[in-house]
């Protein structure tokens, strides 16, 4: 079924990217996404483009692996851009019919194409040089002052790391099932919408039991090895902040004062 | 506020794992906008409505989106439509369910759950999910109506493409889900509440 399935899309290099603390590229990306809606021109556009790429070439991560990240969102970003070229009103600067494109529309469509794809772009960069289980403990983290409001900042990053641990475990099981279920006759590919889903029953069923089955296995063993939550547990893995994630801090904050200020005081 | 054993904890994480897998297997619906796609992600949900209660299942609907964002494609925008439109699903189907836990009482639940994830969904929607797709990824309301358009001829702006593509898009996907869960939640009641 899905072979080479992988869940979010870490590429493993040694860089000076994935080295940073998770805490720290989570934040950066935010703050980065934040400048970016402030570019309005092709000068501040331009700066963001070199920044980015300036982070892409520290993170060691080919463009093209990049792009493959961005093929999903090309047509996308393709219709926006078309629909901002023809629909801008301004200038016109080429007619064919009924259509017209104006010198407002092009450089909309300019504009918007660059925000999506640096958009997307970066916050793949962010999947790109994380796994999946420290953005987690990233999550788990930044959440951390949430708690006294109430928000289970560790009960969440528990549940994300053990789905994490799971979704290879159960792909398996549903390869299997399927195959147990072809094999007697079920056919989960041909027919219609209502033939489709009925067909899942046969597939559904047997998954989830053995699904709960795992879960009560997980508990008892965790139980019998004194789980007991958030307090007072000590970890693998302790997130500390290093000088680099502090001057990447500052430089990512740097950024976003200069876009601030372009935008409003130049 | 929110405390889980641990037996509860570990379902919610393997559901919302079965969820994200079932997520992504999706299919077009004929007559309907392009890039709403119907998958069954909120089986596991559901049956966690049943049987732990409304949080649970919006616990399960989280974590499915949380994981699901590690491969947006909509810089987030798609997951949080997800996760809200399946809380309006999940969270009414514990609540009713909570209150009369009978066979009536899970049919009750599920048609106020339909109602409930076609009626909000569609406000939803208008004002919220529509404007933020325009404003955040700069894309124009307008032109999903066109796109609409093409697909089903009596979609023209705004109000129709919710009234005849959003609307009945989750209403029949709320029907889908509710009968696969009705035909299997019996089979697997023993085990959920052992």
């Amino acid at each position: 079924m899905m072979k080479n399935f992988t869940i979010g899309q870490y590429y493993p290099v040694k860089s000076p990217i994935h080295s940073l603390d998770p805490r720290t590229k989570i934040t950066c990306v935010f703050i980065f996404i934040i400048a970016l809606f402030l570019a309005y021109d092709y000068y501040s556009y331009a700066n963001t483009i070199i920044f980015s790429l300036i982070m892409i070439v520290l993170s060691r991560v080919p463009l093209k692996t990049i792009l493959k990240a961005l093929k999903p969102i090309i047509i996308f970003v393709l219709i926006t851009a078309l629909i901002h070229a023809f629909l801008t009103p301004g200038t016109e600067v080429w007619r064919w019919g009924v259509l017209k494109v104006t010198k407002e529309g092009l450089n909309q469509a300019v504009f918007t194409a660059c925000r999506l794809i640096l958009l997307i772009g970066v916050s793949s960069l962010l999947t790109l040089t994380t796994t999946p289980i420290s953005l987690t403990d990233g999550m788990e983290s930044i959440l951390g002052p949430f708690k006294r409001i109430g928000l289970p900042a560790h009960e969440l990053a528990m549940m994300m790391t053990i789905a994490l641990r799971f979704i290879p475990t159960l792909l398996e099981e549903t390869d299997k099932i399927m195959k147990a279920q072809v094999s007697r006759g079920a056919d989960f590919i041909s027919g219609n919408l209502i033939k489709k889903s009925k067909a899942l029953v046969p597939l559904l069923v047997p998954l989830f039991i053995s699904a709960f089955k795992r879960a009560e296995e997980l508990a008892l063993a965790m139980e019998a090895r004194g789980y007991h939550g958030g307090e007072g547990r000590t970890r693998m893995r302790v997130l500390r902040m290093k000088s680099a994630d502090w001057i990447s801090l500052g430089l990512v904050s740097a950024f976003l004062v200069y876009m601030g200020f372009y935008r409003w005081f130049m | 506020m929110m405390k889980f054993e641990i037996k509860d904890t570990v379902k919610i994480s393997i559901m919302a794992a079965l969820s994200f897998l079932i997520m992504l297997i999706e299919f077009p619906l004929p007559f309907m906008p392009p890039f709403l796609k119907l998958d069954f992600s909120e089986i596991p949900a559901l049956l966690i409505a049943f049987s732990m209660g409304p949080l649970g299942a919006v616990m399960v609907e989280l974590i499915k989106n949380l994981l699901h964002l590690l491969k947006t494609t909509s810089a987030g925008i798609g997951e949080l439509a997800n996760f809200i439109v399946g809380a309006f699903l999940v969270v009414p189907v514990g609540l009713v369910y909570k209150w009369n836990k009978t066979k009536k009482g899970a049919y009750i639940a599920l048609a106020v759950g339909i109602v409930s994830m076609t009626v909000f969904s569609s406000i939803f929607n208008y004002l919220v999910l529509l404007p933020l797709y325009a404003k955040v990824l700069g894309f124009p309301t307008d032109a999903v109506v066109a796109i609409s358009g093409e697909m089903n001829s009596m979609i023209v702006d705004i109000k129709t493409l919710i009234a005849f593509g959003i609307a009945p898009f989750n209403f029949i996907k709320a029907i889908i889900i509710s009968l696969i869960v009705a035909v299997i939640y019996k089979r697997l009641s023993p085990i959920l509440h052992r």
